[in-house]
């Protein structure tokens, strides 16, 4: 009772950071940054839906200092909030200009592509659309655009780029048989042991990840297109240890932080630290413009009612 | 003295059940709660209802727990008759295997079945059929949650026939009724309310459940309340007040089908397990034995050979696309559990602090509470049991959230929210009904004149309690102490919502690591506790029988 009475005494001075996974590369970061400063970091790690849905039931008593989300939309609604504090990191030079504001600024980045199961008998697709041929009929998996931030940015993307066409697409998937299933992995598990051919739309690192594990998968960046999801790092005006949390966004930008970045197969915010993957000067990307959440809420009823319940 | 133990007990009763009810309620009805201010009073309710998921949501759960309900029934009440009646070679290890579905969490055993049973599943490797369109629909959530659930109906029946015996059977007999006619006509209607008690806690457990629903609900196209509850809580946009009005609906419906329990038990606990049968004149089955023999194993084959062993398979596969090869199998991620920088070590050891923890407490607490209400009727003594044995009916997602509503507020000086201490509160509370349940009927089968015999002697109060009655109800204190730990080591849902930031249990380990996809690690880790939580509970009973003996 004594030791765990003693670990329930949570440490006031401790650094709070909210992060979406992948959860072996915070803890290498809280780990690395622990060892360089001497300050311990309390993680909690969890979708991005799961994330935000946290900070906002805290609004009352916050306890986040930094939060990491995979969706760049999440980081712009909390600025319009008011919630953040600005901060320029010095290590943040050598991060492009489209991926860092007054506010925030990227951790890392990760792509969308078509994960897919290299022994499941069908043909490696290219495309979008090879994905609604008949050798992948009900053999296709996409992850929740209402969990996935990332999956939804590529439905815009393709709105965007194709129009009408686009929906076409979604239709055409749909009488495929493709199912909506959670969020990102688990729509990707599936793959895995073969329920599925393929999934439409998965975030990259996470398969990059099971390759290196031995899995038979394999991430396609298809040649009409797709889209980035930087991960955006931001302070929040609420810290009680503001000093603290730059601290850690310096860290998590630092050569160190960014091959830790790197090592869970994201591509690295800073374009001078080596990624072990494509960058995404090397995948050809779709058109996106940020132009407010009207239309993100928009896409996202009519893809939720296409493939809903 | 009494005063001083009944505010101490009241002040506990009120931290732990009364106020996150409390908070729940008056989210409920206050949506702008959160804002200080009082405004819009139940305007929450008519946006819920107009909500096309509500009403789907409500039928699901409704639909899913009177299909595990009548499935638990339909495969409880044969095996329990056949235990109950007749005499049943390995009658002991029967009972022990129907236990362990019962020790298993729920969302395990589901990811189990879905890497056995989906399409190119361990299933479809061996034989190559797959029942992918069978496991992802109501169905396959009914089976699964049966196979979990049903042991409360078997050890209900089975439990209730060995007490009752069958000297009024016999009876018949010797009047010239034939066997079936004595079932019928007598037997039967002796276990009936075992059996709806069974039945019906049977149904509450199914809709209070969150992991299966969670783990199958996505594919198979169905939220039912629960899950809709986390998700208005635990996912952006979140939604307090949808969150604490479909709360406050499914506390309503278990309640309904608590209460209707109780009333059709009465005292008699229909959980128990480990009763003193009164007389065993069982029958013999001669020849037909081997028959009878034959659903006991079909049904320990699926309720536990298939899932567990779906289960530690997946912790041995190298890879999940490398499938079931000899080649393919690995102790590597037994092994990642000991290193990724202990990560899975201290969400081990936090669970069992935690579950530890919460037995002590609910153990020490449940057993003052029976204690005081088995020593009198007032209406605080009615109360107090009342609001003791509440939690029985209340989900864990519901005890969440009414856990965050109370103590997530800047008003408190101090809180337990973001401490372990939080999560201690809300197992305490879930469990809390166990203890006093098992005290209570142990107090009540001890002769009324024990205590005043101690007094005479010139015992005080303390002295009769310490030395007299709690030696005499200790086996059933420490076997609710026991099913408190186990459950407490693996709860799920409530661990997901109020875990610290820098904290991990076992549960939430290895649902994160299904979140990542490691699909491998999360059932290495699974497999390792069960044999550390099962072993535990195992040396725990042999201690207690040799102790006994």
């Amino acid at each position: 009772m004594m030791l765990t009475s003693a670990i329930m005494i949570n440490d006031a001075q401790a650094l709070t950071v909210y992060t979406a996974g992948p959860g072996s590369l915070s803890k290498s970061l809280a780990a690395g940054f622990e060892k360089q400063t001497g300050i311990k970091v309390n993680i909690f790690q969890a979708t991005t839906g799961k994330v935000m849905a946290r900070l906002e039931a805290e609004q009352a008593n916050p306890q986040a200092d930094v939060l990491i989300s995979a969706s760049w939309d999440t980081a712009e609604d909390l600025q319009q909030r008011g919630w953040l504090l600005p901060f320029n990191s010095a290590n943040a030079a050598k991060v492009p200009n489209q991926f860092k504001t007054a506010n925030y600024v990227a951790q890392g980045i990760s792509a969308l592509g078509i994960v897919w199961n290299t022994q499941s008998n069908t043909p490696e697709p290219k495309t979008w659309q090879d994905l609604t041929a008949p050798a992948f009929k009900d053999n296709v998996t996409t992850p929740d655009p209402a969990l996935s931030g990332a999956s939804l940015d590529l439905l815009i993307g393709l709105q965007n780029s194709e129009g009408e066409k686009a929906w076409q697409l979604f239709d055409q998937l749909k009488a495929n048989g493709m199912v909506m299933s959670g969020p990102n992995a688990q729509a990707v598990t599936p793959v895995l042991q073969g329920a599925k051919a393929a999934v439409f739309g998965a975030v990259d690192y996470v398969t990059y990840n099971n390759i290196a594990q031995g899995e038979s998968v394999k991430v396609i960046f298809p040649e009409n297109g797709t889209v980035v999801a930087p991960r955006p790092m931001m302070i929040l005006k609420s810290s009680q240890h503001p000093d603290d949390a730059k601290k850690f966004v310096d860290y998590v930008l630092s050569d160190e932080g960014q091959e830790q970045v790197a090592k869970a197969w994201l591509m690295p915010a800073r374009t001078d630290i080596k990624a072990q993957r494509p960058l995404f000067t090397e995948i050809k990307l779709l058109p996106t413009n940020q132009d407010g959440s009207s239309e993100r809420s928009a896409v996202l009823k009519r893809f939720g009612a296409l493939f809903g319940q | 003295m009494s005063h001083a133990l009944n505010g101490v007990i009241l002040l506990a009763l009120l931290l732990l059940v009364a106020l996150p009810l409390l908070f729940i309620v008056l989210q409920a009805l206050f949506p702008y709660l959160g804002e200080g201010s009082w405004r819009g009073a139940f305007s929450a309710f008519p946006a819920l209802l107009d909500d096309p998921q509500l009403a789907a949501m409500w039928l699901g759960t409704l639909k899913i727990g009177g299909g595990v309900a009548l499935c638990s029934l339909l495969l409880g009440l044969p095996l329990g008759a056949l235990r109950g009646l007749f005499r049943l070679p390995g009658a002991a290890l029967w009972d022990l295997l129907f236990l362990i579905p019962f020790l298993t969490p729920p969302y395990i055993v589901a990811l189990s079945w879905t890497l056995a049973l989906q399409r190119n599943g361990y299933i479809e490797q061996l034989t190559g059929i797959n029942f992918d369109s069978l496991l992802f629909s109501s169905s396959g959530m009914i089976g699964v949650m049966t196979l979990n659930i049903f042991p409360v109906v078997y050890f209900a029946v089975s439990r209730s026939l060995l007490a009752s015996g069958q000297r009024l059977a016999w009876v018949a007999r010797v009047h010239g009724a034939s066997a079936w006619r004595g079932f019928w006509h007598i037997t039967l209607p002796l276990t009936l309310p075992a059996l709806a008690g069974g039945v019906l806690l049977a149904f509450t457990l199914a809709i209070e459940e969150y992991g299966v629903p969670a783990a199958l609900g996505a594919q198979a196209k169905l939220t039912l309340m629960t899950v809709g509850i986390e998700t208005k809580l635990a996912d952006w946009p979140i939604d307090l007040p949808g969150a604490a009005s479909l709360s406050l609906m499914l506390s309503l419906m278990a309640l309904t089908a608590w209460l209707l329990q109780r009333k059709l038990t009465g005292s008699s606990d229909v959980t128990a397990v480990g009763g003193k049968p009164v007389s065993q004149e069982l029958a013999h089955a001669g020849r037909l034995q081997i028959l009878m023999l034959l659903p006991f194993a079909v049904t320990v084959l699926l309720a536990v050979v298939l899932p567990l062993g779906a289960m530690t398979l997946s912790g041995l596969l190298n890879t999940l696309s490398g499938g079931l090869h000899l080649s393919n199998l690995t102790l590597r991620h037994f092994g990642a559990l000991f290193s990724q920088q202990g990560d899975a070590l201290a969400a081990f050891s936090t669970s069992i602090g935690l579950a530890l923890g919460a037995a002590l407490l609910t153990g020490a607490l449940g057993f003052l509470i029976a204690w005081r209400v088995s020593e009198g009727k007032t209406r605080l003594l009615a109360m107090m049991d009342g609001l003791a044995l509440l939690p029985a009916a209340m989900p864990g997602v519901v005890v969440g959230v009414g856990l965050i509503l109370l103590w997530n507020r800047g008003f408190w000086p101090v809180s337990p929210y973001n401490t372990m201490f939080i999560l201690l509160l809300s197992y305490s509370c879930l469990l809390l009904p166990w203890p006093v349940r098992y005290v209570s009927s142990a107090l009540r089968q001890l002769a009324p004149t024990l205590q005043p015999a101690a007094r005479v002697h010139g015992a005080s109060r303390v002295q009769a309690l310490r030395l007299i009655v709690l030696p005499l109800v200790a086996p059933s204190l420490l076997a609710a102490m026991m099913m408190v730990f186990a459950v407490a080591s693996r709860e799920l849902v409530t661990s997901l919502l109020l875990a610290p930031a820098g904290t991990q249990t076992v549960a939430i380990f290895i649902w994160r690591q299904f979140e990542q996809g490691s699909v491998g690690q999360g059932m290495a880790m699974a497999t390792l506790t069960l044999c550390a939580s099962l072993s535990l509970m195992l040396a725990a009973t042999v201690l207690m029988r040799r102790h006994a003996r």
